[in-house]
């Protein structure tokens, strides 16, 4: 659990269903993450400040692979150590998926506390 | 006429005498010839005056003979015995040559001599008389007869020693009881007898069986008619090796004429023909059989004449072609179909080159329907070389024909059938080579029949899966096995096409492989569905996912919110519905599987990890979900196995979820680990409903769920151990059962400790 005082840290979800953004997003602010969400992957590739704490990016998003966001994120300098758990229906993309440099990966549906359990050890290793 | 010799009349009495007469005195050794009489002269061929006072045997000297001196010596004794006992004494048939006068040769003579001695008064011998009987032509008469005797006598001997060492049997019966006169040593072996046993016997007295059979008849007929009997291969009974057999014998009766000429008995000549007989009754049965062959399948036989053409046939032969009786060879041509003329004229010519005649024709009888006809004959040859005869048969073939045709008919309709078959079919011989294969797969492959012959089918199968097609065909046709095997052409449309090639071993009826009937069906339409369906249920179960994630994310943190705010039964109400979502989300991700598996899709990342270490875990968790169940441990030491941890544990958890799904009513359930021969076992049993003995094999089979009336109590897919099978199999491992309906099943799997199967 983080600890309140701390300065709130932010989680960046992309996923192209409004339903899990929202649902991960309230899980997510109700333990006490700042959360912000997009529906569509390449946005990402367009921020240049601001940058999230963690990332929990879907796979399969209408027009864009995540695998392929994550391998550019991870290229780029500013957002390279940006811990990336991907998020997939398919548990058999999760090889690609750490190919790609994803940090973890969790398969849907999945249950909170693995995915809290995930957040916290990344954030934790990033500092 | 006078009434008294007169005086001097003896003289002349004396001298006409036919008598031969010759008067000598007593003075012996002299006997001088006191006198002679003409007929002596003329007897003696001499003249008084040579004689007349001469000693006797100086007119008569002897004989250069020892016979005619010895003769001397009788004479001389016969004189001196009517002489010494004054009774006439004769000398019968000597010889006494008398000399031919003028010439130094004598003439044969023989005589019987009388000496008479003449008494005076006092009965004292004064002269004697010699009177010599010429008996030469008597003497030589008997001589002649005696050789005749001798001569018959020999003759007689001669054919006795004939008629015993005779080759055949010849005897004599004599009388009405026929006694056996004579008989011969050929004979007696033939009526099993010794000549001693048969030698003055009536013959029926010895051969007893023969009695009563009509020999006797035969026998009283010749006897009493004189007319001889011949009888030819007539069956007797005869007593031969201890036991009575019937033999043949030729035999004749003549009758035995006495020298009168009357009849006293039977001459029998036999011999034994039986063998001649049997080899007959064989060739007439071998005759007969072959005959009746000929008739039993309706052949017809013909001998034509080369020479004279003429030609002999048989009633068959004349019916098969339509005909009642055999007619001439003219009248058998008229009937061939027009048609057919020149064939018949062709196979006639060349017969005798080739020393054999072969062909086939129509015929048209007279309610003008056509019949088949197959005539083949041997042609033969005079010592010349010269061909003069042909023997043959004729055959109606007309149904074979028709057989035939409908055959062709059948055949081609098959062809035609098989080749509207939308799949293709092949046929192979016991040592896997193709012999057939139809149009369809021709026009599948664009390559021509021949290209698929033997071995060279494989060479359409895409190089990618040929040698595996080639050699699965090669094993099942090895062990006769049904054959199936899925493999890619390359299809004339410049596509990939997917087959599934099947064969049923086909036998003899004495059980011996033939090779395989098959098929080979295009199921690339099947495959595009399949992958279809499998990209569909792939994206539907993914998409349930997602929206299965939103809800259960929801749920879970409403469940939070709840606890948070104290309403502890709203949130075990949560917590449930949770539980059921992770139920569903099962069911997802085993529909998931199922496509994977279908499609050889299941992903494994095999690695080293520490079995009961794992089923530590795995069995904590699982604990957690039963209240009922106690699950309890039996763990021996397994070591480190190479595998996918997950999918393992996939197949654990199914098990276990099973045995608490499937024993309601009992409370425990119990998990054991072992190490054996290099493999890691897990068992996990239950005391539950347990499987039908029936149902033990198919448990494992997709779909496979409880049947009868507990069909609908429990709930599930069928999938999980036909998933749970799968992935051990890929695992390199065994998974298998043991159960007893009513008392529980015990589920177990074995995994290879050191896997290098990277999957």
């Amino acid at each position: 659990m983080p600890k309140p005082m701390d300065k709130m840290k932010r989680i960046m979800i992309a996923d192209d269903d409004p339903a899990i953004l929202d649902a991960v997003g309230i899980i997510l602010e109700f333990e006490g993450y700042e959360v912000r969400s997009t529906l569509n992957g390449a946005h990402l590739l367009k921020m240049e400040t601001d940058f999230p704490d963690l990332l929990l990016l879907d796979i399969w998003m209408s027009g864009a692979d995540g695998r392929d966001i994550c391998k550019q994120l991870k290229q780029q300098p500013a957002t390279s150590k940006i811990p990336i758990v991907m998020i997939s229906a398919s548990k058999d993309i999760e090889r690609s998926a750490i190919e790609a440099g994803a940090d973890d990966f969790l398969e849907k549906p999945f249950d909170i506390d693995a995915l809290l359990e995930k957040i916290e050890r990344h954030m934790r290793k990033a500092g | 006429m006078v009434k008294k010799v007169p005086e001097g009349g003896y003289k002349d009495i004396f001298n006409c005498c036919p008598a031969t007469i010759l008067v000598m005195d007593i003075d012996a050794p002299y006997y001088t010839i006191l006198d002679v009489n003409e007929a002596y002269l003329n007897a003696t061929n001499s003249t008084r005056s040579e004689l007349m006072g001469k000693p006797v045997f100086g007119a008569f000297p002897a004989n250069p003979t020892d016979e005619v001196s010895r003769n001397i010596e009788r004479t001389i004794f016969s004189f001196e015995q009517a002489i010494q006992t004054k009774k006439p004494h004769t000398m019968a048939n000597y010889r006494y040559d008398i000399p031919i006068r003028g010439t130094d040769e004598f003439e044969e003579r023989w005589w019987t001599t009388t000496n008479t001695p003449i008494l005076d008064e006092k009965g004292e011998v004064i002269y004697f008389i010699h009177s010599p009987e010429n008996v030469t032509e008597l003497y030589k008469l008997g001589e002649r007869e005696k050789a005749g005797v001798e001569a018959l006598k020999n003759q007689r001997k001669q054919l006795y020693s004939t008629f015993m060492q005779a080759p055949v049997g010849i005897a004599i019966f004599k009388g009405p009881e026929y006694r056996v006169e004579l008989i011969n040593t050929p004979l007696c072996e033939l009526y099993g007898q010794t000549v001693e046993e048969m030698s003055g016997k009536p013959v029926f007295e010895v051969l007893t069986h023969a009695k009563g059979l009509g020999f006797e008849e035969l026998l009283d007929d010749v006897r009493l008619t004189g007319r001889a009997f011949k009888g030819q291969g007539l069956p007797a009974p005869m007593f031969r090796n201890g036991k009575v057999e019937t033999v043949y014998l030729d035999f004749v009766y003549e009758p035995y004429k006495e020298d009168d000429g009357t009849i006293s008995g039977v001459i029998v000549i036999a011999t034994e023909v039986s063998e001649q007989v049997h080899a007959k009754q064989l060739l007439q049965e071998a005759e007969e059989r072959a005959r009746l062959a000929v008739d039993a399948v309706g052949l017809g036989t013909f001998d034509l004449n080369l020479l004279t053409g003429e030609m002999i046939t048989s009633r068959q032969f004349a019916n098969i072609f339509g005909f009642d009786e055999p007619v001439p060879s003219d009248e058998y041509i008229k009937v061939f179909h027009p048609d057919d003329l020149k064939l018949r004229a062709r196979a006639h010519n060349e017969a005798p080159a080739s020393g054999a005649m072969f062909y086939e024709a129509r015929v048209i009888w007279p309610d003008k329907s056509t019949r088949w006809v197959k005539v083949e004959g041997k042609v033969y040859y005079d010592a010349g070389g010269k061909a003069v005869r042909i023997l043959g048969t004729l055959l109606d073939i007309t149904e074979q024909k028709k057989a035939k045709e409908a055959l062709a008919e059948s055949e081609q309709l098959l062809r035609n059938i098989t080749s509207a078959a939308p799949a293709s079919l092949w046929m192979s011989d016991d040592e896997g080579l193709i012999t057939y294969i139809n149009q369809t797969w021709v026009d599948w492959t664009g390559r021509p029949f021949e290209d698929h012959m033997g071995i060279k089918w494989v060479d359409s199968i895409i190089e990618e899966d040929r040698e595996k097609a080639a050699e699965k065909f090669k094993k099942d046709t090895l062990n006769r096995d049904p054959y199936e095997a899925e493999f890619r052409i390359d299809h004339i449309d410049g596509t990939k096409h997917w087959c599934v090639a099947t064969g049923r071993p086909q036998l003899r009826t004495d059980g011996t492989f033939l090779g395989y009937i098959g098929a080979c069906v295009d199921i690339t339409e099947q495959k595009h569905m399949q992958q279809q369906k499998d990209d569909f249920i792939g994206i539907a179960s993914h998409e349930l996912k997602t929206p299965v994630t939103s809800i259960k994310a929801y749920t879970q943190v409403l469940e939070r919110m709840l606890l948070k705010k104290g309403e502890a039964r709203e949130a075990a109400m949560i917590g449930k519905m949770d539980a059921q979502l992770n139920r569903l989300t099962n069911l997802i991700g085993d529909l998931l599987d199922v496509t994977k598996i279908n499609s050889g899709k299941l992903q494994f990342n095999d690695q080293d990890f520490d079995f009961n270490l794992h089923l530590d875990e795995l069995l904590e968790d699982l604990q957690r979900t039963t209240t009922k169940h106690i699950i309890i441990k039996k763990f021996s030491p397994t070591g480190i196995v190479y595998g996918d941890k997950e999918r393992i544990g996939q197949v654990v958890t199914n098990l276990i979820t099973n045995a608490i799904k499937y024993s309601p009513n009992a409370d425990k359930i119990i998990v054991c680990t072992a190490l054996e021969n290099d493999e890691a076992t897990l068992c996990v049993q239950d005391y539950g409903i347990g499987i039908p003995k029936a149902n033990l094999d198919r448990v494992f089979e997709q779909f496979y769920r409880v049947s009868g009336e507990m069909q609908h109590t429990f709930p599930g897919l069928g999938l999980g151990l036909y998933i749970s099978s799968e992935i051990i199999k890929r695992e390199g491992g065994r998974i298998w059962v043991n159960s007893e309906q009513g008392k529980g099943s015990t589920f177990c799997f074995a995994l290879p400790l050191k896997n290098v199967n990277n999957n």
